[in-house]
């Protein structure tokens, strides 16, 4: 494996830094973008990999179109696309990740989004693959995409009514204790028919062996309830 | 046509002849025929028939292919070369509920599957065996607070082995499944305790099939 | 050469039916059948939704046209790859639309992680593409190192791309596998689950779980190599160059499996991009991109491999470009092999790590493609928001692209060759 060998100093002084770009690389890329669009920045921000802008949220669509179709910038892989809720007065956040061969840094735009009505111009017409992107911020986050033209729900059902990645849906220490519970009857007990397991033939045991089911959690006066893993 | 025994005022037992007629077309309950069904103590005291019955069940029953997630992996992996559970006559994982005795549930169960897969459940002839394989199906596992999965699959249908483990190595599960050998040999399955009555699913608002 | 007149030829079933349907009707008084052509049919059809429909898309996909049809190829399907329903359109034994519907299978990982620490994270990752759980940890361990400011040591980058290897190597391996089964042959598949429990008996003695492996930590990995671990890779590695060739030609000169795989579901290079297709898909179209070349990580600097594409873009190629990163994979293991430090394996971090507040985003190449993670942190012990970004959900919007004029057991065979885990589809 001779050919594979590289020089320790080379491979101790790769290792050891997680930037990948020296600086001046970055800087191209941050050169370029005050250049090109600095009307609409309101907040850029280099990391080690990660050039990072902010945006409004309706520039969103004007500012991708340049940076996938311009020739200095050609940001032509939409890596992901995901929606942010920076809490339950605060605004939304769409942020976008490129890739381009000509910046090898990661270009995140951040587009904020109004809470009260969260819309944003779709970019299904530049990448068709972000079809299931957005579909899914409307299914968790409640985010409308205008002009996309299948934005239903995909990964809930479409009678679901809650956008769980919201920061007012909240989790709780039981599952059965969340305002989602019992939304599906398959987890209230009171709409199952259980006569169906009482009688049935070819049992080989007695009918006297069949017990009724236990009765519900009634706690009577005097009695401590049996389940005391949390308050009810 | 020459009826023999009539029992006790039942329909009359027709020993086919030549010239029988259309005694042979009139309708009969299975039910209330003497030859037909368990009467009686015969429920209750195995025979030697019932004993073979119940051997031949449980070494050939088929599993029906339903793996949800993770655990089908490794249901996989159990049925494959290195842990076959061909040799104990799973080799056929059924694409059809008709033709399965056992439904291994592999995987975690989310609300938005629990529908299809009680309906699956439903669609397998009797006898029939459920054996909730993993931790998700078991009481929901490692999703215990998630807002979309069904907190163990005894929530939807009646479980007859719970193996857990997340995943279940393949030993694990083929211990769950000589222990549903044990049930079958048994008749301790909760198929028992089932009554057909139709139809009779929970549909709720925008239930898409 | 016989010629069979118009009047003597058989007539079409369909046409018989309706030139009775009409006749009967005129005889009965009433109208014709179809007045518009495109209607939107109700509820009394398999898997047309009994509510009008919500986009255009959907009106799109459930109005039928003459002689169409839709068929439910359900959440329970005879294919392996898990619980995903595709209604199809289709117009005798030609698909016209597929639409998959998803979510069968959503767990809802990312609120469950908001809720939990840094560690607890990287054990939700685990089942989400429950093929590929090594590159699920080492996604979000590289974004909480970079939230943190640590870096893991060397040793430990090092068992982390060995063991992402092995991973990339029983995953592919698996793809060959359900590829071939999708398509009815019934044999290597086993060869396959042979290949992947040799390497998960190796991983199992190094991280002690068969699958969902719980390895990665914030910081390194969990344990070091063993004996065991090292005797079972020496003794794999002798052997796998010939079993994977074994594998391999069992099916790639296979009649068969060339005709239902050349040609079928091809895409090219700019419709990939399009729709967001990365890893083995998107090199198989010809488009070299690899985040391990594109955007370094880990250890991938130093190693040398080579980001080889096809050019056809069909079914065929991407099985190809799998059975080539197999042998990649196995020449970076040697290389991983032949120069791992000796060091600790995990750095010195709390168990509960509050990062400062800040953003991280990391890509890994997974075997299914760009699978990345992107991470705030508030600067508490919980992250604020968790997003992964799972490279088969977003490859599933290939197939209802390259499927409609195809047959609808071609369905199953092309959406074998893009391999997707329904759990990375719908975390």
């Amino acid at each position: 494996m001779e050919h594979v060998r590289r020089s320790r100093t080379a491979a101790h002084a790769l290792g050891r830094r997680r930037a990948l770009t020296t600086p001046v690389a970055a800087g191209a890329l941050v050169r370029l973008l005050t250049e090109h669009l600095s009307a609409d920045l309101r907040d850029l921000w280099t990391d080690a990999d990660t050039v990072e802008f902010t945006i409004d949220g309706a520039r969103a669509l004007d500012v991708l179109t340049t940076l996938r179709d311009d020739d200095d910038f050609a940001f032509f892989m939409l890596a992901d696309a995901a929606a942010v809720d920076y809490g339950p007065n605060e605004h939304f956040e769409v942020v976008y990740h490129l890739f381009s061969w000509k910046h090898p840094a990661w270009l995140r735009v951040r587009a904020r989004v109004d809470r009260a009505e969260p819309r944003l111009p779709t970019i299904t017409g530049l990448w068709e693959g972000a079809m299931f992107h957005e579909r899914e911020m409307y299914d968790m986050m409640g985010i409308v995409f205008d002009g996309n033209r299948d934005l239903r729900r995909i990964y809930m059902s479409p009678d679901y009514r809650s956008f769980p990645h919201r920061k007012d849906f909240v989790l709780p220490d039981d599952a059965a204790d969340s305002a989602a519970a019992g939304v599906n009857p398959l987890e209230r007990p009171e709409t199952w028919d259980l006569t169906r397991f009482r009688d049935a033939p070819g049992v080989t045991f007695a009918a006297s062996e069949l017990r009724e089911d236990a009765p519900a959690e009634a706690v009577e006066d005097g009695e401590t309830l049996a389940d005391q893993s949390r308050p009810r | 046509m020459l009826p023999v025994a009539t029992g006790d005022g039942g329909p009359p037992i027709i020993i086919p002849d030549q010239g029988a007629g259309d005694a042979l077309l009139q309708p009969f309950d299975m039910e209330e025929h003497p030859q037909g069904g368990f009467h009686g103590l015969l429920e209750v005291i195995p025979t030697k028939a019932d004993y073979v019955l119940d051997l031949i069940r449980a070494n050939s029953l088929w599993p029906l292919l339903s793996g949800l997630s993770c655990c089908a992996i490794e249901m996989m992996s159990t049925a494959t070369s290195v842990n076959d559970i061909d040799r104990f006559g799973m080799f056929p994982f059924r694409a059809s509920p008709r033709q399965a005795d056992v439904l291994i549930v592999a995987g975690t169960l989310t609300t938005k599957m629990a529908g299809p897969l009680v309906r699956l459940w439903e669609q397998m002839p009797e006898p029939k065996w459920v054996v909730a394989m993993g931790t998700c199906t078991t009481s929901g596992g490692r999703f215990k607070r998630s807002y979309s999965v069904v907190q163990g699959v005894d929530r939807v249908m009646p479980v007859d082995v719970y193996v857990p483990g997340c995943p279940p190595r393949p030993e694990g599960l083929i211990y769950g499944m000589m222990k549903l050998h044990e049930l079958v040999k048994q008749r301790r399955g909760q198929w028992s305790t089932y009554v057909d009555r139709g139809p009779q699913r929970t549909r709720w608002e925008g239930d898409v099939r | 050469m016989t010629t069979i007149d118009r009047d003597t030829r058989i007539p079409d079933p369909i046409e018989l039916d309706r030139a009775e349907e009409e006749r009967l009707r005129a005889a009965a008084g009433l109208g014709p059948v179809r007045t518009e052509r495109g209607e939107y049919a109700g509820f009394d059809q398999v898997g047309i939704p009994d509510r009008p429909p919500q986009t255009e898309r959907e009106r799109e996909v459930y109005s039928l046209d003459e002689g169409e049809m839709l068929v439910n190829m359900g959440p329970q399907h005879p294919s392996t790859h898990g619980v995903m329903r595709l209604v199809v359109k289709v117009r005798g034994e030609i698909i016209v639309d597929i639409d998959p519907v998803l979510g069968y299978l959503h767990r809802g990982i990312e609120k469950l992680c908001e809720n939990a620490t840094y560690t607890t994270v990287l054990t939700y990752v685990d089942p989400m593409d429950y093929l590929s759980t090594m590159h699920n940890e080492h996604a979000p361990a590289i974004a909480f190192e970079k939230l943190y400011g640590i870096e893991p040591p060397r040793r430990a980058e090092y068992i982390r791309a060995l063991v992402v290897e092995l991973n990339r190597i029983f995953s592919h391996g698996l793809m060959m596998g359900f590829l071939a089964l999708d398509m009815g042959g019934l044999t290597p598949i086993l060869y396959a689950f042979i290949n992947r429990d040799e390497i998960v008996d190796m991983l199992s003695a190094i991280s002690g779980q068969r699958m969902l492996f719980n390895f990665f930590r914030v910081g390194g990995v969990n344990f070091d190599t063993n004996d065991e671990f090292l005797s079972r890779l020496g003794t794999w590695r002798s052997r796998v160059m010939k079993n994977i060739e074994m594998n391999e030609h069992m099916i790639t000169d296979n009649e068969i499996f060339r005709a239902r795989t050349i040609g079928m579901g091809t895409l090219t290079g700019q419709e990939a991009i399009s729709l967001g297709v990365t890893g083995p898909n998107l090199r198989a179209s010809g488009v070299p991109f690899d985040v391990r070349r594109a955007h370094p990580y880990s250890i991938y600097r130093e190693l040398e491999f080579d980001v080889i594409t096809q050019e056809s873009g069909d079914s065929y190629a991407r099985y190809l470009q799998r059975i080539a990163e197999i042998k990649q994979s196995i020449h970076l293991i040697d290389q991983i092999i032949d120069r791992m430090p000796h060091g600790p394996v995990q750095a010195q971090v709390p168990g509960i790590i509050r990062p400062k507040p800040g953003r991280a985003y990391a890509a890994v190449e997974s075997p299914r493609g760009l699978y990345s993670v992107y991470s705030i942190s508030d600067g508490g012990p919980n992250p604020y928001r968790f997003r992964m970004r799972d490279p088969s959900f977003i490859s599933l919007q290939a197939v209802p692209k390259v499927m409609p004029g195809k047959l609808v057991a071609d369905t199953m065979a092309v959406m074998a060759s893009f391999d997707p885990v329904m759990g990375g589809v719908d975390k």
